[in-house]
Formats: C-alpha cells, structure tokens, sequence
C-alpha cells in the first residue's frame, strides 16, 4: 500500500504573509486505505488544511500531494462532504445523490448509477422522490455522503460531517460511516471535534494545536476491525485512548 | 378563561359591504343628479361594457399582444444583462450604473419619442411595455444570482463545476424565485406601459378606447375600457403567480 496523501511544511496564511497564520509547518503522510481523524481546537486550521487537500485553497510554503501528484486544483477521484448537507433544494434525493458523479462525467455515467443500492446502503428506502426540505438534518446528511460515495471517490475528505447533529443522530451516522468503510475502504481524512468519534473510527488520529495549526501528536488507535460500535466502546483501549487524547488537547 | 375576540374576517360583512358601496354609488349619483360625463351611475357603466363587450375584447387582444411581447422581450433581455452583469466583472462596473441611471428616466416621458421613432403601431407599443418591464426583472434577477450560498458555491468548486455548469445547474435554479418575483412585479407594469404608449398614440388598443371616449364624453364607456384593463391585468398577474408555483424552492 502507498502514500495516498502527503503533505510537508504546509504553511498557510490568509491575507498573506502579515495576516492570520492558519496553518504552520504541517507534515502528514496518509497510508492508501488509511482512516485518519483530525481534531483540534475550533478555529486551528483544520478546515483549512480540509480545504487546501480539496484543492480549493493554495499555501504559502510547503507541499501538499495526492498519490504523488501536488495538489493545485479539485481533484476527480476525492469525494468532499462539508460541515452543511450541501443538497440542491430543486433535485431529489435521487438527483441529489447521483448530481456529484453529474457534473464530473456526465449525464451518462449518473444514470447509468446504482442509485438504488445506495438509498438501500444509507437507508433511504422510500424518500427517493423527496426533496431536502422534507428530510430530517441526519437525512440530508446521509444523502450528502451518498453523493460523494457515488462517486466512488479513491479519497474521501469529511469536515465535521456530523458537526451539526444531535448526539443520537450522530452516533447513528458513525455506525453507518464504519458499516460503509469497512464493506468499502478507501482513503478517509476525517475532521472532527468529538474525541470518542475519531477515536471509534478511525486508524489514526491526529491532533493539531491552538492556531497556528500546527502537528502535536499522532495516535495509531490499537482497536480490532472490523469494529462494531457498542463492542469497541467497552474495550479497555478505547477509553485509554479517549484519555490520552483528553490529556493532549488539555480536556482534562 | 375569555378567549381573545376574534378578528377574522367574514365574508358575508364583506360582500354586504360591497354592495352597500354599490348601492350608494348608484343611487348617490341619481339622487345629487351628478352628470354622468363626470360620474356615471354603475348600472349604465355595466351596459355600456355589456354593449361594447366585442369592441372591448378586440382592442383587449391589441392590448394583450403587446403586453406579452414587451414583457417577453423584458424577460429575456432582463435575464440576459442580469447573467452578463453577474458574470462579467467589467459589466458590473460598467453596464450596472447604466442600467440604474437609465431606470431613474421616467418611463412615461419616453413615451411620446417612441411613436416618433416606431410609428403608431404596435412596436412603440411593445417598446414601453418591455421599458416598464425590464428593470424590476434585471434587479429581482441580479440579486437572485447573487444569493447563491456560498456554502453551495464551494461544494460545486470542489466537484470541478465549469463556470457554465455552475452557471446552469446552480446560479440559474437559485436564481429562479427572485425572478418570479419580479416577473410579478413586471407584468402589471408592462400593461401600464402599454396604455401609456397608446395614449401617446395609437388606433387601436384599450389606451385608445379610454382616450376617444373620455374626448367624447363617454365616461360609462371610459369606465368599461378601464374595468376591462383591470381585468386583463389582474388576469395576467394570476397567470404568472400559477407559473410561480412551480418554483417553489428558495435556496436557503
Ligand atoms: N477565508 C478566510 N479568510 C481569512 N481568515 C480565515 C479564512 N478562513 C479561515 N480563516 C481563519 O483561519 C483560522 C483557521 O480557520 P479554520 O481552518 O476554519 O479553523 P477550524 O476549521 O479548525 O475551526 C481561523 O482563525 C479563521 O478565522
Ligand atoms: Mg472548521
């Protein structure tokens, strides 16, 4: 298994060098496949570091690259859920689903889809025909996930997907992000403020420091796969490794 | 407990308040023996749109293909600079002030130029219907395109969307509301620029009924004209408010 992300020395300022720092000589090596949480204090950069990956922000110094390639631009092969179900209000959850693989190649290729089994995998039987405004806030952002799994994406970049959500929503939603990466890996950078959801999904987890974003620590998570949520919860290294994190983010 | 009075309204108060109006218009005028070239009795304006109802109807269809062309021209010329001022940066600092600057003429004042450079006929007609009607569409239209979330912006530029696809499948749907909105606002003036035009000039048309018969002393007949362009009005902002249901997303 290769390198699918690497990033070296990323420095990033906005406004320029005299403005806000965001980011400060990150250095981060994602394995092919690997599940990665980033979590951090709000405002550090995460969001920035998401976006710069996405290929929808530039940095100051450094490099950042995508299976050896540098990223300058979108990517076709990266899948890219943001924090808000970003659903087309005019489109069904069906043309929501398949409007990502749309616009990337084209009207054949989104019905020549298997919408069906993706409604099926996010249980969404039944609402295929709604619009966002009649879904719940955990609905929407089931679909917008779907959207970018349709894709079929080698790398998928997630920012606090589940950020807005109530708890039970969101313990929901993990289940099933562990259900979809365990039938279907790929590579996951996840961005998150809730230690215990990196901790349950995650094969690494990495924190950042007070703005500017800077590495602190790398945590390889010692938890058997595939993991079932109210299984690894109770195991012994869970909550050790919720500890460690608490201790290194000055939680506790 | 007392419940709070209630301050819905009835129908039946209504219509007897209408009547009651009816009423004393038409025994008003007979009683204080009002000339009936200023005021004339609501009996003799219903027969003198009874008498004149297939008159009435031509000079209406006259009125009605103006109206229509002025405010389609309006539409797509309105759509058009709005995209063009939207999309081109130079436009915005260039045709935009234009645009305002030539809204503040009043619109009235243009009419008589018209029939001197299009003639009697329909197309200065048309031409002060689609004056009225342009610029409530260029600014509803403007600021529909404006309006588009950024947070669905972004989610495009990470799909790699054309500037066209964006175009097309996100600023034009979101845009879509505002503009209907401004099509409502449009229409009636447009009908109001076509009366004035026609009473600048014109053979035929509602605009020319009213001015013959108010020259000859025909108020019941002036009535009639006016009641029939109410009607023509009313009916088109209803034609526009059924099409507006079936935009009925806002991109929020
Ligand atoms: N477009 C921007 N322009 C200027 N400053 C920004 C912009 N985006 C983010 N920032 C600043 O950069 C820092 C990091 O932001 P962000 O990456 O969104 O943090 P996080 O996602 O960790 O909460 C914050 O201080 C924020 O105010
Ligand atoms: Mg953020």
């Amino acid at each position: 298994m290769g390198v699918a992300i690497r990033v070296e020395n990323l420095t990033k300022f906005y406004g320029g060098p005299t403005g806000t720092k965001a980011l400060e000589d990150v250095d981060i090596a994602i394995e092919d496949c690997e599940f990665i949480s980033i979590i951090g204090p709000s405002g550090c950069g995460k969001s920035t570091l998401l976006r710069i990956l996405a290929g929808l922000h530039g940095f100051d110094t450094g490099s950042a690259a995508m299976f050896d390639e540098g990223v300058d631009a979108p990517r076709d092969d990266v899948g890219v859920v943001f924090q808000t179900a970003n659903l087309l209000p005019w489109l069904t959850v069906d043309k929501n689903l398949t409007l990502a693989l749309e616009i990337r190649r084209g009207k054949a290729a989104a019905e020549a889809a298997d919408v069906g089994a993706m409604v099926e995998m996010l249980n969404l039987k039944g609402f295929e025909d709604k619009y966002p405004h009649e879904l719940s806030g955990g609905m929407k952002h089931r679909v917008a996930i779907g959207q970018a799994l349709m894709q079929n994406p080698r790398v998928l970049l997630m920012d606090e997907p589940f950020g807005a959500l109530d708890a039970l929503t969101r313990d929901r939603l993990n289940i099933e992000l562990l259900r979809l990466w365990q039938r279907d890996r790929k590579t996951v950078v996840l961005i998150t403020h809730s230690i215990s959801e990196a901790v349950l999904l995650s094969d690494r987890v990495l924190v950042l420091s007070e703005r500017p974003g800077r590495l602190i620590a790398d945590l390889k998570i010692d938890l058997p796969r595939p993991r079932d949520p109210s299984i690894t919860r109770d195991m012994p290294a869970f909550g050790d490794h919720v500890v460690e994190l608490s201790r290194i983010m000055g939680v506790v | 407990m007392a419940t709070p009075p209630r301050t819905q309204s009835n129908p039946v108060v209504a219509a007897l308040f209408f009547v009651a109006l009816a009423a004393a218009w038409e025994f008003g005028v007979r009683l204080f023996g009002v000339k009936s070239y200023l005021l004339p009795a609501l009996s003799d304006i219903g027969v003198a749109f009874w008498e004149a109802r297939a008159m009435l109807l031509d000079h209406s269809l006259v009125t009605l293909g103006e109206v229509l062309s002025g405010f389609a021209l309006a539409a797509v010329l309105g759509v058009a600079l709005a995209a063009l001022i939207h999309v081109v940066p130079v436009a915005r600092s260039t045709l935009y002030p234009v645009v305002i600057a030539l809204q503040s003429i009043p619109k009235v004042g243009l009419a008589p130029l018209m029939v001197v450079w299009l003639g009697y006929g329909f197309g200065s007609k048309l031409v002060m219907a689609f004056l009225f009607a342009f610029f409530p569409i260029v600014i509803s239209t403007l600021g529909g395109l404006a309006s588009v979330p950024s947070n669905l912006e972004e989610h495009f530029r990470a799909l790699g969307a054309s500037r066209w696809t964006m175009f097309a499948r996100l600023q034009v749907p979101a845009a879509m509301p505002n503009f209907m909105d401004g099509c409502k606002v449009a229409m009636p003036l447009a009908v109001i620029g076509a009366i004035v035009g026609e009473f600048v000039g014109s053979n035929n048309g509602l605009g020319n009924v009213i001015l013959l018969a108010t020259g000859s002393s025909q108020t019941a007949l002036t009535f009639a004209a006016l009641l029939t362009v109410t009607m023509l009005s009313l009916v088109l902002f209803y034609v526009v408010e059924l099409l507006s249901k079936f935009v009925w997303w806002r991109a929020v």
